[in-house]
């Protein structure tokens, strides 16, 4: 589904991905863990196309397409979603216009027609029922005044609606207390299926207690210095991560 | 010749001769005397130009132009009016008792249906009103206004009273003269809803005078929409004065117009006041929006708060001056003051100034302003859910309006409200997108 070869990426001018390689294919769960600084949102931010991030080596392919030639919102409609680690706040735009304008998006994408207003709002109702979301939320401004725990909810939320091919969550799990870390971990695991990757990027090993990978990636100082099992986030857990980057030096 | 008069001599001048045959025409009646009072006092003040400091980001030559053009012409009076359906649009749009007043000719109609239980209407013709010549521009009104009304609201009302402005560009430059005061009893709630319209090819200028005394205790709630054509010209003035424990609340959309001028001025000479008056303009290509406002808080406490905010895209200007001067004794007084801009294009310009002048003790004041872009990490948020560039941009500066649109006191004319702020933006953005293309 995703094939990353060689990527090379900076911002400014300090370079940040320095060379990363990774394959992910459907139904596979991919953690990809790392000191702060090692290019982990750096990672997530240049698969959702932002524009700051200059690729400079590399290809990046999804689903056999050249994926840096494709805007944001042309990556969004394919199926790729970013789940924000600091979802932003967007006060005067209602929570439900976004998703509703975002499912649609995706919908005329796929030349389907718009979304029937009473489906939705059933469908968005059972979706906010299993991450523990008041309704009351649809009717607020985008991320407006939620807590941490609030916000990244929200971004399941936009997953669970948009039912993405390839989701990258990007510290979802980062400020959240344990019911909310329930919580968001019983949304992605909804998401599992045959026909989805995810990747989730983390710091802590903790979220993998609740959705377990089929992969574990190290990330030091822009490259994947090691990979394996989920066993491999709990030595890491265990050692911290100095040992990886003595590895990675040597 | 010295520097001054030769400044005098580049920006033209009404020509008062032309002005005085022309008030000479107009019927002997109870305006005869502030007429005349009102052409002396132009004759010897003229109107502002920019080397007046409230005065200096707004040219007023368009308006001298238009009114010399007229004056010439004969300055009819008889002007025509838009068709019943321009009308008939914005008064079913929303629920008000309408007062129409169309270039400058009161709606006889019109006055009658906003007669009810608690609402007295006369005219300045029948019973004259002290004119205060020396705000700018009323005293261009006074010399020419064909008739002002006095709303008297004695009890409280339910039905908002609207004052419907309107006005069309014929054949021919015109000019429109309008004043409406209002007076609101003691312990009276009532809503007032302000809409300015316009239409036609023709050059066009209006010039609006409109005062509320706000009674003590009393609670009002005004809106003022002014979706003008683009083509014309209007200045307005708006003069409040407040009671003992008075509560206003105001809230004013400029979302049309070519050159537009608002003043607002508001007095607080009794204790307890509670004003809070917000303002959104919209400017595109060629527009100049121009919003001063002055409060002057003569006791304590007394509580004034404004915001306004500007989206601004393509050749465009606009200024936001708002004043608060807290003089000697008004302790006790909070007064806040915030302009917040979205530049969406580099050609756009702003000129924003907060002025205290704060000559008590135990006051609170507060002032803030921002010009700024749109937020980067937003629009690529947005575009992250698949909404594409354009859609997202919308989507953000309708938000930066909405604010204000939202509070909108009078909860009637919120969908009107929206209605067009939605409209003028997706053509400011549409706009914005056609360039994009082309560049």
């Amino acid at each position: 589904m995703l094939e990353i070869t060689d990527l090379k990426s900076r911002i400014g001018d300090s370079e940040i991905l320095r060379g990363l390689s990774l394959s992910v294919k459907a139904g596979e769960v991919h953690a990809i863990m790392g000191p702060n600084g090692s290019g982990k949102s750096t990672l997530a931010q240049v698969i959702a196309g932002h524009e700051d991030y200059e690729v400079t080596g590399g290809t990046v392919t999804y689903e056999g397409h050249d994926l840096l030639e494709l805007e944001p919102e042309e990556r969004a409609r394919e199926g790729i979603f970013l789940g924000f680690q600091y979802p932003v706040e967007i006060p005067g735009v209602n929570n439900a216009y976004l998703l509703k304008a975002a499912v649609n998006a995706k919908r005329k994408h796929q030349g389907l027609g718009e979304v029937d207003a009473f489906e939705f709002l059933k469908l968005a109702r059972e979706k906010m029922a299993v991450l523990g979301m008041d309704p009351k939320f649809l009717n607020r401004g985008v991320n407006e005044g939620f807590s941490g725990g609030e916000k990244k909810r929200n971004e399941i939320l936009q997953m669970a609606m948009l039912e993405p091919s390839l989701a990258i969550l990007d510290e979802t799990d980062s400020g959240l207390d344990i019911d909310a870390l329930k919580a968001v971990a019983a949304g992605v695991n909804a998401l599992r299926s045959p026909e989805r990757a995810i990747i989730l990027v983390t710091h802590y090993q903790r979220l993998l207690d609740y959705v377990q990978p089929d992969y574990v990636h190290v990330l030091s100082q822009g490259r994947i210095v090691r990979s394996g099992d989920k066993s491999l986030a709990l030595e890491l857990e265990e050692r911290g991560y100095e040992w990886v980057r003595e590895a990675a030096n040597a | 010749m010295g520097t001054r008069g030769r400044e005098r001599m580049k920006q033209s001048s009404l020509s008062i001769d032309t002005l005085r045959e022309v008030v000479r025409t107009l019927p002997k009646n109870g305006l005869t005397p502030s007429r005349e009072a009102a052409v002396a006092h132009l004759d010897e003040h003229g109107l502002p130009t920019l080397r007046d400091e409230d005065w200096k980001y707004t040219d007023l030559s368009p308006v001298v132009d238009i009114s010399n053009r007229w004056l010439t012409a004969g300055g009819q009076q008889q002007l025509p009016k838009p068709p019943s359906e321009t009308i008939a649009a914005i008064t079913s749009s929303i629920d008000a008792a309408w007062l129409v007043i169309s270039n400058g000719t009161i709606d006889e109609q019109s006055v009658g249906a906003l007669k009810q239980k608690g609402v007295e209407v006369s005219r300045f013709s029948d019973a004259p009103s002290e004119f205060v010549m020396s705000r700018p521009l009323a005293d261009l009104n006074a010399a020419l206004l064909q008739d002002g009304l006095r709303v008297r609201v004695t009890e409280s009302i339910e039905k908002p009273i609207g004052i419907l402005i309107v006005d069309r560009a014929g054949d021919s430059v015109a000019v429109a003269q309008s004043c409406v005061e209002i007076e609101v009893g003691s312990g009276v709630s009532a809503d007032f809803i302000e809409y300015h319209a316009s239409e036609g090819d023709a050059d066009h200028y209006a010039n609006t005078v409109l005062s509320i005394a706000v009674g003590d205790r009393a609670d009002v709630r005004h809106v003022r929409i002014q979706n003008r054509s683009v083509r014309h010209v209007q200045t307005g003035r708006t003069s409040i004065t407040a009671g003992r424990e008075a509560r206003l609340r105001m809230a004013s959309y400029d979302l049309g117009g070519g050159l537009i001028r608002n003043d607002v001025d508001i007095d607080i000479s009794e204790p307890g006041a509670d004003i809070t008056f917000d303002g959104l303009y919209l400017a595109g290509d060629g527009q100049h929006i121009d919003n001063h406002t002055r409060v002057d808080h003569r006791v304590g406490p007394a509580t004034s708060s404004q915001e306004y905010r500007g989206i601004l895209k393509g050749n465009c200007r606009c200024v936001w001056n708002g004043k608060a001067i807290v003089h000697k004794g008004a302790d006790g007084t909070d007064a806040s003051q915030a302009n917040h801009n979205l530049l969406l294009s580099d050609k756009a310009e702003i000129d924003t100034k907060p002025e205290l002048e704060i000559y008590a003790d135990e006051v609170k004041c507060s002032h803030g302003t921002t010009v700024g872009q749109l937020d980067e990490t937003a629009l690529f948020y947005l575009r992250a859910r698949g909404l594409d560039k354009r859609h997202a941009t919308q989507i953000l500066t309708h938000a930066f309006a909405a604010d204000i649109v939202l509070r909108a006191p009078v909860a009637g004319v919120k969908d009107a409200i929206t209605a067009i702020v939605e409209a003028r933006l997706a053509e400011l953005i549409e706009a914005d997108a056609a360039a994009d293309l082309l560049s």
